[in-house]
């Protein structure tokens, strides 16, 4: 025993003394150039993709010295900026988060940047420069935008002998129907469309994907939540809570645990386990990445059988770029942030790379843009006037959070009378926003 | 424990051949008794079972509802190191668990000493306050410790998780005063009557004999810091260069879309160093899990 | 002490009470030197703290902008207005009330049987033992897997025998029955300590017993349960602390049953709870405003009603004790 105490004390005095040897010495390399760190929330081909980007502007730029940090999530960015140990550079892909980011100054105001260099933001489309902002407060720039749209499996339309992508809600079920197939046991074989709320994020949890579809309103004309007086939500769940009943809300609870994650290469509708989905335009590059060969198509998503005008409008988010409060190297951190976002370069060769859409005006028409037909669609529904994104509040997301818990309550059944449960939902989201405006309790 | 052989021994000697029908009752009660275990036991080991046949099938057959792999996929446990930090993780977890250790030991034994082998005014308040502190679950401190610990900017590396156990442990003060309770005062006073002073005593005599109770306390102290998910949680979550392996397996799915089998190669390896360890010290582990029921 | 009695019938000299005198002091010194770790250890790692939890949960703070006095409205909104707090509350009282008793249960039956068994005693031992040192994380992440209601072992197993296997991890009816699995599979420290309590059990006590008619039955009743008595007080003791503390397995539970780690959505998962808040425990609840919404202050007030029902049920079933706890001899 006791050897094993001092080997162990040895031990750990060896790992200490590596540590502060490999301190050291990156200590020593930072003093020719500063290290600034960008975090971002890709991980593996995505984010080998962001290295290039950021590889060309480091090798431009001798004084910095660009450091990459991936699968960053809303909540490690939460965290660094409260306890003091930040990057110079965070984003996010939880837009709805710029209100509390923006609002709590965890984010820094951007303006001072911005008229220092004389930069007009109406670069950037309205709905890009809507969700970086709260309140006219600035702490975030748009960097790729995400547009959510449809995919559908043409060899699985051929088989079913149907012609073309759905247009209406009441298509979309019967040919989810059609596409259905069943083990012997009754559980599901292949999911024709897949309406549980919560299986990947193409069909987005707290239904924000489904919202212009209906043409859905958040809040009335005083700012109030609206969920129960509009119908359109009504109309929008139940449409969504009778597809999850026919399949059986067991069967696809069931479905859904066995099907791989989202961003492996077994993907369920990349394998032909679901013939249609909503999702981002990002899927295009995945499939080009795992599945080349396999037969698709996109489109826009189907619409409210009632608003049949709304065909080719979809949610539309992006990706959020800023410095966060208590920053080392300051411009450094802003002259990155100003070449990511507003030059149409990096803008076009990212969006190549991952197929996300570019977000400056002169970047969505750049030539370097390489021409796609399945992304093409999703430009287009970019430029919808109808697209809409999440309302941008104080209480950031945790907005979109009520709706979702209500939502997943009330697709299991549990939720009761639905009128009365939004109603109840519009009292909680009125009596959310209030605290988090006052900041005062949660 | 070792108390219980005795009476035993002596029960024995009383104790009659039984006639043939009592003895055959208990035979089939034995193989009862048996059985039943031996079923439960078989249930308890299965997850084990399944952790290590997942773990070497390909990610379709993980997904799929074959429970044997075939074929089997070795490579899987090279794959995980390529696909994770795995040594990083594990060298973080150590410096935590061996550093942290230490200082329990270091900062334990002198208190339990004082507590248990002194006699001073105000010892019964001072030992109050270690039985306070072993109640209060820690989980009630924890805001404004990482208050202050953002304060000191030591969020994001190991600091605030080691730091705390050089200032005496509740739990293994209170598990060696009692063991050194039990030691008899002869010992102390025949040291004492050769000139030895206390720290002496302390060193020679009290270590020597409380060795048990010291590898008890050591071996939980590392336990329960490689097991440790709350605090890592709390105060290196942002920080993926200093992650421990319980963070680090936690993020694995997320971080690196991994398949089913990667992770649950990874979970095997993560549980492997704990069960290694038991293995070694099986007997240390054993009397130390007793020790804290029995004493408390 | 050998010295005082040396000392106490010897005359009062000047000399001899500056001696006295300085052995006392050199004492003193001695004594807070050993106990320098603790009394800093105390002072700042808990004597600190508790003041300031109760300060600051009389505060609006979220670490970017200095502490903001707003009286009881933090507490107001605790009792009166969180939605989250009852659910939470009910949880977690699920876990002492149906968790705690079937953990106890459970590890004193299996310790039974282990003690009854006349070979492999070490061989049962070790093998209801080592599920409890499985780190919380890499057990629970193996029981989501083995519990996949889709492709688990467990539910193609029973798929086999012609059960439809229950969602497990992903329903809220069988969330907690499945957290409550996977606490029955690491009871080792119960068992052992249990086992040991058993076997520590004098022998003569079940022979007279056995004399006298008992049968198992009575015997477990009239002489096991007596004995071993302040061990189960002691086992539910700390079973109780342990389950108002419970966060480990519920949040990795629910990190990994919710599964969708959204990497280009635009939802930050909030997956804690999952599924329908089934698993947000107390402890789940004060995580979340702590430490993911960093409200500090009514994080803070979160603590201060843990430590005061923590506190008070440990009190209480110590002291409810006194009635059913049988000490064969002094326990401290």
């Amino acid at each position: 025993m006791r050897r094993g105490v001092i080997a162990a004390i040895a031990l750990a005095a060896i790992l200490a003394a590596a540590a502060g040897a490999t301190a050291r010495s990156a200590a020593h390399a930072g003093t020719k150039a500063d290290t600034i760190t960008v975090w971002v929330g890709w991980s593996a081909r995505v984010l080998a993709g962001f290295k290039k980007v950021v590889a060309e502007y480091d090798s431009k730029h001798p004084d910095v010295n660009v450091k990459v940090v991936g699968g960053i999530n809303d909540d490690k960015i939460t965290a660094a900026i409260r306890s003091g140990n930040v990057p110079d550079v965070v984003s996010s892909f939880t837009s709805a988060n710029v209100g509390s980011y923006c609002k709590s100054g965890a984010w820094v105001d951007l303006k001072p940047f911005l008229s220092k260099d004389h930069l007009d933001v109406n670069v950037f489309p309205k709905t890009s420069q809507y969700y970086t902002q709260y309140n006219g407060k600035r702490c975030a720039l748009p960097f790729l935008a995400d547009v959510y749209g449809f995919y559908y499996n043409k060899k699985m339309f051929q088989a079913a002998g149907i012609k073309s992508p759905p247009k209406t809600m009441s298509e979309l079920t019967a040919d989810a129907k059609k596409l259905t197939k069943r083990n012997q046991n009754g559980s599901l074989k292949v999911v024709g469309y897949n309406p549980f709320l919560g299986f990947y994020a193409g069909n987005a949890p707290d239904l924000s994907a489904y919202a212009p579809l209906f043409g859905a309103k958040y809040t009335d004309a005083a700012g109030h939540s609206a969920l129960s007086k509009d119908p359109a939500w009504s109309r929008l769940l139940k449409w969504q809570k009778n597809l999850v009943d026919w399949y059986g809300y067991k069967n696809l609870q069931k479905f859904d645990a066995g099907a791989a994650d989202e961003f492996s290469a077994s993907h369920a509708f990349e394998i032909g386990k679901v013939a249609m989905m909503i999702d981002g335009e990002w899927r295009v590059a995945f499939i080009q990445a795992e599945h080349p060969g396999l037969a698709y198509a996109t489109a826009p998503a189907p619409v409210d059988d009632a608003k049949k005008n709304l065909y080719g409008a979809g949610y539309v988010n992006g990706t959020i770029i800023g410095i966060p409060k208590g920053v080392k190297h300051k411009d450094q951190a802003w002259a990155l942030l100003k070449y990511l976002t507003f030059n149409a370069h990096p803008l076009a060769q990212f969006s190549n790379l991952i197929r996300n859409v570019p977000t400056t005006k002169q970047s969505l028409n750049s030539k370097e843009i390489k021409p796609d037909a399945h992304f093409k669609t999703f430009l287009t529904i970019f430029a919808n006037p109808n697209s809409k994104t999440t309302p941008i509040t104080a209480a950031g997301n945790a907005y979109g959070t009520l709706i979702q818990a209500f939502a997943v309550k009330w697709q299991a059944g549990h939720a009761g009378d639905l009128h009365a449960g939004l109603q109840k939902l519009d009292k909680q989201i009125d009596a959310q926003l209030k605290q988090a405006q006052a900041g005062g309790v949660p | 424990m070792s108390t219980a052989s005795v009476p035993v021994a002596a029960g024995t000697l009383v104790r009659r051949k039984p006639p043939w029908a009592v003895r055959r009752r208990r035979f089939l009660v034995a193989v009862a008794d048996h059985s039943l275990l031996i079923v439960v036991a078989i249930i308890f080991l299965t997850p084990f079972a399944f952790i290590v046949l997942t773990s070497l099938m390909t990610n379709e057959q993980a997904l799929s509802s074959h429970l044997w792999p075939s074929p089997f996929r070795w490579h899987n446990y090279v794959d995980v190191f390529r696909e994770a930090p795995i040594w990083r993780w594990a060298i973080n977890t150590f410096l935590y668990s061996v550093l942290a250790t230490l200082g329990v030991l270091c900062s334990s034994i002198p208190v339990a000493y004082a507590l248990s082998r002194i006699r001073w005014r105000g010892r019964d308040l001072a030992f109050a306050t270690v039985l306070i502190a072993l109640m209060l679950p820690p989980v009630v401190s924890v805001v404004p410790l990482y208050v202050m610990w953002a304060k000191l900017h030591l969020v994001g590396n190991l600091g605030p998780l080691i730091i705390p156990n050089w200032f005496g442990d509740a739990f293994s003060i209170f598990l060696l005063r009692q063991f050194f309770l039990t030691i008899p005062e002869e010992y102390l006073d025949a040291a004492r009557v050769d000139g030895c002073g206390e720290l002496r005593i302390l060193a020679t005599v009290v270590l020597r004999l409380a060795k048990p109770a010291i590898a008890a306390v050591a071996l939980f102290s590392f336990l329960y810091t490689f097991n440790d998910f709350f605090l890592p949680l709390l105060y290196l979550r942002e920080n993926p260069s200093h992650w421990v392996l319980q963070i680090g397996l936690s993020e694995f799915r997320s971080l690196h879309q991994v398949q089913w089998n990667l992770t649950m190669a990874a979970t095997l390896l993560v549980m492997a160093p704990v069960i290694i360890l038991f293995f070694l010290a099986q007997k240390a582990f054993v009397e130390g899990v007793t020790l804290t029921g029995v004493k408390g | 002490m050998t010295e005082t009695a040396v000392t106490a019938g010897a005359p009062f000299t000047a000399e001899r009470r500056r001696a006295r005198h300085r052995a006392a002091w050199r004492r003193r010194r001695l004594v807070l030197m050993l106990m320098s770790p603790w009394i800093v250890g105390f002072c700042v790692f808990f004597g600190y703290p508790l003041v300031m939890s109760v300060y600051l949960s009389f505060t609006h703070y979220d670490l970017l902008s200095s502490p903001k006095w707003i009286g009881w409205a933090n507490y107001k909104y605790l009792f009166t207005q969180d939605p989250q707090v009852g659910p939470a509350v009910r949880n977690t009282l699920w876990l002492i009330l149906i968790m705690v008793p079937l953990q106890v249960l459970f590890a004193f039956g299996v310790a039974t049987m282990v003690a009854r068994a006349k070979r492999g005693v070490g061989f049962f031992r070790t093998v209801f033992y080592l599920p409890a040192l499985a780190p919380p994380v890499a057990a629970t992440m193996a029981f989501v897997y083995l519990l996949n209601p889709a492709t688990g072992p467990v539910n193609v197993i029973l798929g086999h025998l012609g059960i439809n296997g229950p969602l497990w991890f992903q329903s809220p009816q069988w969330s907690k029955p499945s957290l409550t699995l996977l606490s029955i599979w690491g009871i080792g420290n119960l068992m052992i300590i249990f086992l040991a309590a058993i076997l520590d059990a004098p022998q003569q006590l079940y022979e007279s017993a056995e004399l006298d008619g008992a049968g198992p039955i009575q015997r477990m009743r009239w002489v096991t349960l007596p004995t071993i008595s302040p061990v189960i007080l002691f086992s539910v003791v700390i079973s109780v602390i342990a389950a108002m503390q419970y966060f480990t397995q519920a949040y990795v539970a629910a990190n990994i049953a919710s599964g969708q780690a959204s990497q280009a959505g635009d939802q930050t998962v909030n997956n804690l709870g999952y599924p329908e808040g089934s698993t947000l425990f107390y402890p789940v609840l004060l995580y979340q405003h702590g430490f993911r919404f960093f409200n500090m202050g009514y994080a803070s007030a979160l603590s201060v009603l843990l430590l005061i029902v923590a506190f008070t049920v440990t009190v209480l079933i110590i002291r409810n004790s006194r009635r059913w706890v049988h000490y064969a001899g002094a326990v401290k």
